[in-house]
């Protein structure tokens, strides 16, 4: 008997070591936010897809985008760095819909000013992967100001009869399109044809740190760029805006400033300095340039943190640069190594940014996509980092997690790792969204670091990335999502959700507490899973004087911080309230016993008497 | 009727209840005097099993409150992955190996204890996890965040006085010096390791067993279909 008792307990044994565990990833769900344990849960949707957005869309003159690595926008107008076809394509947004305004293949330049694109003894009026470009609103009185004279005479480079395209059409003046059509649509199809010859040539960008630009460094069998020439700016509409443009022409190593008809103001090359190494080539991927028309450059190869420049070009120095974490392990490991052990170890340097965007008070948003994933996992790594004017990093991380994408990368759908931001966005709230490349997901963030919802998914659905590269925003409430694979734009616009969770916040960030708590209650209807929500309702509360009910916000989320001082309050309140009985059982703790000891003694007494 | 009570209070009032409470009461003789409090636990006899057994089962009872009742700011359980057999397994299984273990080593080395005292010992050892855990939960749901220190602090020290208690008693219920006892309690938490090794190792092995002759099954079903 006893023996079959054991048998059967071990049979259970058995079968229970073979049961698998459940796990629900963060891939179960498109739009999620993480609970206070970590785990992936679902929340309504706080984007979603308006429309999508290809070259074509635009125009057959645009044609395909390949490879845009960037977006910007400045009131109504939308810029697409449209890479591999060195060129940039401007649209004008006006209610919902997007026009064409001109695609930008080169910038006029003044007799004085030539000088100024000189690439080895050659004229270089257009641009070889631009990388980046950056708007600002500048009246004329100040631009003439700052920067002086640049109009003049317009130097007409001399045409080259040798120069690849065939098609110069030297008439293509700005009103003629037709010819201009054909023109960029040759090209286009060229170079769609490259990338369509090595398959995945464009996704090869991928494995790689996210250095922007520079990604797929012109793969294997692609050939090196040449240098287009003589094509024409295609016009489609006539805009007159007080915008200065500064296009980050990556290839050619130089920033070229000018103004909105695209007369070359000045431009910022060669950058000198004993720091940068004689034959450094200066690769300007993607830069901001603030209020005192200071450049800060994110240059492909610096890893010391942001290039500054002055409005004339020069180099001033670093900026950001993150400090190199040497782990104690590593220290001893370093010092048993011999000497040449070392020299080919791995060199500890510190990360290097693939992208920035400035905020609306002048501060700087750095990301950078090249952190190993356990530096992520202990948090020492910070792939995304607000930067104040010394450089440091005053990003604040208060969340349950810090900001870095996805908490549990997992392995799943043969894609690994964890998360790399390639681009942010700020709003006004001071909210933030980062784009992950890895997973095509962008992560909203509160200005104390809280997650507020992730969304999207790698795939090439609607709403689903393959290798985003950048991410802007148009207004308050609606973001578009680069896609360097695909070449399409994806434009979201947020929900009613969204909207309830950024009103409540933007209230809260105010100091009215209370009417952010009513907000909160709204969003609690959508999505029970909003911790922030508990939070902000606790928060009220507590100032309302309600500490239990505050207690009981707080504990749902299990916010101890919190909760500790509703509870200090509450504690105050219950002891103040009730001091009589506290008083009254304390006394009675001590004067019953000895009461009943001197009842006892004088019983004692009176029977031995 | 009037017999079945008379009987319960015969047997609260017998001696044996009496001998009981009062052998329950030595553990707060022992855990103040941890040497001379374990050697005559068991070479005077004033120890028993049934208060060893009490004692261990509110050890458990201290794990399960306060799992369930300290106050969320110290106590990390998610209640979706508690399971109320492991929990008490992962006390009942260790405790029950480190007896064996230990058990297994002192009839090697001289040891004068038996697995009963060893089992005795060890479970009056825990009597200070009780004493502390217990009002420890009550005051971790009247403290703030910065005062919850001392529930953690207050429960380290709880454990620290345990082991120190196993220690001592297990130099006097084998009759050992301080390096024997050292030595023999470390040897037996590697014995532990062993045995789960083994364990580990048996019911891996069955699995692969059994998968082998499920994977015939299914190899010879299939044939045959």
């Amino acid at each position: 008997m006893k023996k079959r008792i054991a048998t059967i307990l071990l049979l259970i044994c058995l079968v229970m070591t073979s049961i698998p565990t459940a796990y629900a990833g963060e891939d179960d769900w498109y739009t999620y936010t993480y609970n206070f344990w970590g785990d992936a849960v679902a929340s309504p949707d706080a984007y979603s897809v308006e429309r999508v957005l290809y070259g074509r869309s635009f125009g057959d003159e645009v044609g395909v985008f390949l490879s845009p690595e960037s977006l910007f926008v400045i009131d109504d107008i939308m810029f697409v760095v449209d890479t591999k076809n060195n060129r940039i394509v401007e649209l004008q947004w006006t209610e919902g819909e997007f026009e064409l305004i001109r695609i930008i293949n080169k910038v006029h330049v003044s007799v004085d000013k030539k000088d100024e694109l000189l690439i080895g003894d050659e004229v270089v009026v257009t641009m070889l992967q631009p990388g980046d470009v950056f708007v600002r609103a500048i009246d004329k009185e100040t631009r003439e100001k700052v920067y002086g004279k640049y109009l003049g005479p317009e130097y007409i480079p001399p045409k080259k009869e040798t120069t690849e395209p065939a098609t110069t059409d030297e008439d293509a003046s700005e009103g003629d399109t037709e010819d201009a059509d054909s023109s960029a649509g040759t090209s286009d199809s060229e170079d769609a044809d490259d990338a369509s010859d090595d398959g995945d040539g464009a996704t090869d960008g991928e494995g790689d740190d996210g250095d922007g630009a520079t990604d797929g460094d012109d793969g294997e069998d692609t050939p090196a760029p040449v240098q287009v020439k003589d094509v024409e700016n295609v016009i489609k509409k006539d805009l007159n805006r007080d915008y200065d443009i500064f296009i980050a022409d990556t290839k050619n190593h130089r920033i070229i400033h000018c103004d909105y008809e695209l007369n070359v103001i000045d431009v910022l090359d060669n950058p000198k300095d004993e720091t940068l190494a004689e034959n450094y080539e200066f690769l300007p991927s993607k830069f901001v340039v603030d209020e005192a028309f200071r450049y800060y450059v994110q240059a492909t190869n610096i890893n010391a943190g942001l290039m500054e420049f002055t409005k004339d070009g020069t180099f001033t120095g670093y900026i950001g640069a993150s400090p190199v974490t040497v782990s104690f392990i590593q220290r001893i490991w370093r010092k048993i190594q011999t000497k040449a052990q070392r020299a080919r170890t791995k060199q500890y340097v510190p990360t290097e940014y693939n992208n920035v965007s400035m905020d609306s008070n002048g501060f700087l948003y750095v990301t950078t996509g090249s952190l190993t994933d356990a530096e992520i996992a202990v948090g020492n790594g910070k792939p995304v980092r607000k930067l104040n004017s010394m450089g440091t990093d005053i990003l604040i991380r208060n969340g349950n997690f810090y900001p870095i994408g996805d908490i549990h990368p997992g392995n799943s759908k043969s894609i690994s790792g964890a998360s790399a931001f390639v681009d942010v966005v700020t709003f006004e709230n001071e909210t933030y969204a980062c784009l992950d490349k890895t997973r095509g997901k962008i992560f909203v963030y509160d200005f104390q670091g809280n997650l507020l919802y992730a969304f999207g998914k790698p795939g090439m659905n609607e709403g689903c990335f393959q290798n985003p590269s950048a991410l802007v925003k148009l207004n308050e409430e609606t973001i578009a999502v680069l896609d360097r694979f695909c070449g399409t734009i994806t434009i979201f616009v947020m929900s009613d959700y969204g909207k309830l969770v950024n009103e409540a916040l933007s209230l809260y960030r105010v100091g009215l507490y209370d009417e952010s708590a009513d907000i909160w209650r709204e969003v609690l209807k959508y999505n029970g899973n909003c911790e922030l929500a508990y939070v902000g309702i606790g928060r009220s509360l507590l100032r309302q004087g309600e500490y239990k009910k505050a207690m009981d916000n707080f504990e749902i989320v299990r916010d101890s911080r919190n909760y500790s001082k509703a509870y200090k309050y509450y504690r105050e309140q219950v002891v103040e309230e009730n001091i009589v009985w506290f008083i009254v059982i304390l006394a009675a703790l001590i004067i019953v016993p000895k009461l009943i000891r001197k009842i006892i003694r004088v019983r004692k007494e009176i029977r031995e008497a | 009727m009037s017999n079945i009570i008379s009987k319960i209070l015969g047997f609260f009032s017998g001696a044996g209840f009496k001998n009981y409470l009062k052998s329950l009461k030595y553990s707060l003789y022992m855990i103040l005097h941890p040497f001379d409090g374990s050697w005559d636990l068991v070479h005077e006899k004033r120890g028993t099993m049934a208060a060893a057994h009490t004692i261990v089962i509110l050890t458990l009872l201290t794990n399960i409150w306060d799992t369930r009742f300290a106050n969320f700011m110290v106590n990390h359980t998610r209640w979706s992955e508690v399971n109320i057999i492991m929990k008490l397994a992962s006390i009942l299984v260790p405790l029950f190996i480190w007896v064996l273990a230990n058990w297994c080593l002192t009839t090697l080395f001289d040891g004068k204890g038996r697995f009963k005292d060893i089992y005795m010992a060890t479970a009056y050892s825990f009597t200070p996890y009780v004493l502390i855990g217990i009002p420890m939960i009550f005051v971790s749901n009247v403290v703030t965040l910065e005062e919850s220190v001392f529930y953690t602090y207050f429960n380290v020290f709880a454990l620290i006085w345990c082991v120190f208690l196993i220690l001592c008693a297990m130099m006097m219920i084998h009759d050992y010096g301080l390096a024997g006892g050292l030595l023999s309690t470390i040897a037996s938490v590697a014995g532990m390791a062993v045995i789960m090794f083994i364990i580990l190792l048996f019911f891996s092995l069955i699995g692969d067993a059994i998968a082998y002759f499920v994977s015939i099954y299914k190899e010879v079903a299939l044939r045959m279909g």
